[in-house]
């Protein structure tokens, strides 16, 4: 296989898209300012809003989220949907184009002048995977979003918080069908059974091509009807130290989960759902 | 409508009937079927719109059994595939929005296509790729016209190959009994991998020609045990019951005289064949004259 791709060093075959992590998840909202006050309370600062749209950027040390109530009502209700994650990769344009030649939907691009062409593919649900390359030199919020005067766009992490993984929510007998999707179409891999991480570990776990972050992929309970479609459920942040991370989260007035089945513990914690499903996963992780 | 769980695994097709698609729908529900497999004609063909042909498969009492028919996919290079993705694009867009759990694709017969079975492989595992978000499975049919893939073996070995969870193989009766694959080959197929079973009878005993095989394929097939094939049906469907496929049987019955004769009266032969497969063939529990079995399955 090396011989076969000796004009070919740059590409490796472990990691064919050059993964290097999550340049940012997006919600979606009709009420910003009720996920901004949920996010805020997470440690996340406004620093940012789109030219164009009613987009606004949050960021804690080196994970941004971006909350966009321009697309309308979200699918299921009032709660706030996780609408897209940005990867980090090599080159977008080769990497969405790997992506669509091995089957992925190429995502309809609406861009307004002088704004920046993320490509992208359809995820799980009515999500979406963008994919970004310009996270070292300069940054892509530089382009499309207009700094909030006085913020000062640096935002430190509340203890050390840091993009984990991903939870999904997939169909019945559904988990063999996305542990293909992305490990044949993005190089993930699936991790064996008895490695799991955090207090939920249901379900499979594949660990990015760069090692960064996570997937989980959970199927409904057995014979529980659950017609809630698959989706991205929540995100999980990583913190080298859970109960000193919780502390600081309960003095910033954010609900943890605390049941005999389910509490905080060393490896990991769970935010109380807020505005009707936005959860936060906190996973031991230095 | 008659109730006839004992018949549930058993569908019918619309290419069996003339008429609109409501007509169609209405005629299958009142022969006791549950399900009904779908062609991509009856959504596209209908006079308000496909979305409108969707709403009333939705409003009938019948599942979907899978939608048809993705032809010539695989082996195309350049343009040409990139014109078939589009394609398979819109068939996958029209089976979701019908909660059709499976696409029906048949082996190519284009002239354009690539022998190569790893180029198949590799197309076959992308439309399986495509159609993975929506949660759809690929059945993939071998022709028994097929230009490179002609019988179930040769779809299975691409199938193996492709090595994609959602996709496996779709077996047509007419097409094994045609180019006169024994029943045996069956046991090298994995029963979790096919995801369906489309079966049909004709009424000759040898069809020789490829000309003849497209012919009687599109115009003379009858139901299960309406022609000479009945034994080997048989056969058929006890193995596949055997070796613990638990998926569909869908009627493919493509028939000139069946779609200018009155719907009512196809669907009745149709209702006998799959009669005939429950009780004699596969031994299934039959309603009781009282109608226990018909209060019960209406309770549920």
């Amino acid at each position: 296989m090396t011989a076969l791709l000796e004009r070919e060093s740059r590409v490796d075959v472990s990691n064919p898209l050059g993964i290097e992590g999550i340049e940012f998840v997006e919600y979606t909202t009709p009420r910003p300012q009720a996920l901004g006050q949920v996010l805020e309370s997470m440690g996340f600062r406004p620093v940012a809003r789109h030219r164009s749209r009613e987009v606004l950027l949050f960021r804690q040390g080196s994970m941004n989220i971006v909350v966009n109530a321009h697309g309308g009502a979200p699918a299921q209700g009032e709660a706030p949907q996780i609408a897209a994650v940005a990867l980090r990769v090599r080159d977008a344009g080769a990497a969405w184009q790997r992506v669509v030649d091995l089957g992925g939907w190429p995502v309809p691009v609406k861009v307004q002048p002088m704004e920046l062409h993320i490509p992208g593919v359809h995820g799980a649900g009515a999500s979406r995977i963008y994919f970004v390359d310009r996270w070292r030199e300069f940054s892509i919020y530089d382009v499309d979003f207009v700094p909030i005067p006085t913020v000062d766009p640096k935002v430190a992490s509340v203890a050390g918080l840091h993009w984990f993984g991903i939870v999904q929510y997939v169909g019945s007998d559904r988990s063999a069908d996305w542990c293909a999707f992305y490990t044949s179409l993005f190089g993930f891999t699936l991790l064996p059974a008895e490695q799991r991480f955090g207090i939920l570990p249901k379900g499979s776990v594949l660990a990015s091509p760069c090692g960064g972050f996570y997937l989980q992929l959970i199927e409904p309970e057995a014979l529980v009807v659950d017609d809630t479609g698959e989706r991205l459920q929540r995100v999980a942040f990583g913190a080298p130290d859970v109960p000193a991370a919780v502390k600081a989260l309960r003095a910033r007035g954010v609900d943890f989960v605390e049941t005999s089945e389910l509490h905080t513990e060393a490896r990991g914690a769970l935010t109380r759902p807020a505005l009707g499903g936005v959860m936060f996963e906190l996973v031991h992780h230095g | 409508m008659r109730s006839a769980e004992y018949i549930a695994d058993f569908g019918m097709d619309t290419i069996s009937l003339a008429g609109p698609l409501a007509a169609k729908l209405r005629a299958i529900e009142d022969a006791g079927f549950s399900q009904v497999m779908l062609a991509a004609r009856d959504l596209v063909g209908h006079p308000e719109g496909w979305r409108a042909a969707v709403a009333e498969v939705k409003s009938s009492s019948l599942r979907v059994t899978g939608f048809q028919v993705l032809r010539d996919f695989e082996g195309l290079s350049d343009h040409l595939h990139d014109y078939k993705v589009d394609i398979a694009r819109s068939m996958i867009e029209m089976c979701a929005a019908l909660g059709s759990p499976v696409l029906l694709a048949c082996s190519s017969t284009s002239r354009h296509a690539s022998n190569d079975e790893a180029v198949i492989a590799r197309d076959l595992r992308k439309l399986a790729m495509m159609a993975l978000p929506y949660g759809i499975k690929v059945a993939f049919e071998g022709l028994s016209w097929g230009r490179h893939i002609n019988d179930l073996v040769g779809a299975w070995r691409v199938v193996e190959r492709a090595d994609a969870p959602n996709l496996g193989v779709g077996v047509d009766s007419f097409h094994s009994f045609a180019t006169r694959t024994p029943t045996e080959v069956l046991q090298d197929v994995d029963p979790e991998k096919i995801f369906l079973v489309q079966l049909a009878d004709f009424m000759w005993q040898e069809i020789r020609t490829v000309e003849e095989r497209i012919e009687t394929a599109r115009h003379f097939r009858v139901f299960p045990g309406e022609g000479v094939h009945s034994d080997e049906l048989r056969g058929l469907v006890i193995e596949l019951d055997r070796m613990g496929y638990r998926g569909d049987y869908s009627f493919e019955v493509f028939n000139d005289d069946y779609t200018q004769i009155p719907l009512p009266v196809v669907c009745e032969r149709a209702r006998r064949s799959a009669a005939w497969l429950a009780e004699d063939v596969l031994h299934r529990a039959v309603p009781l004259p009282d109608g226990t079995r018909l209060r019960m399955s209406t309770a549920r």
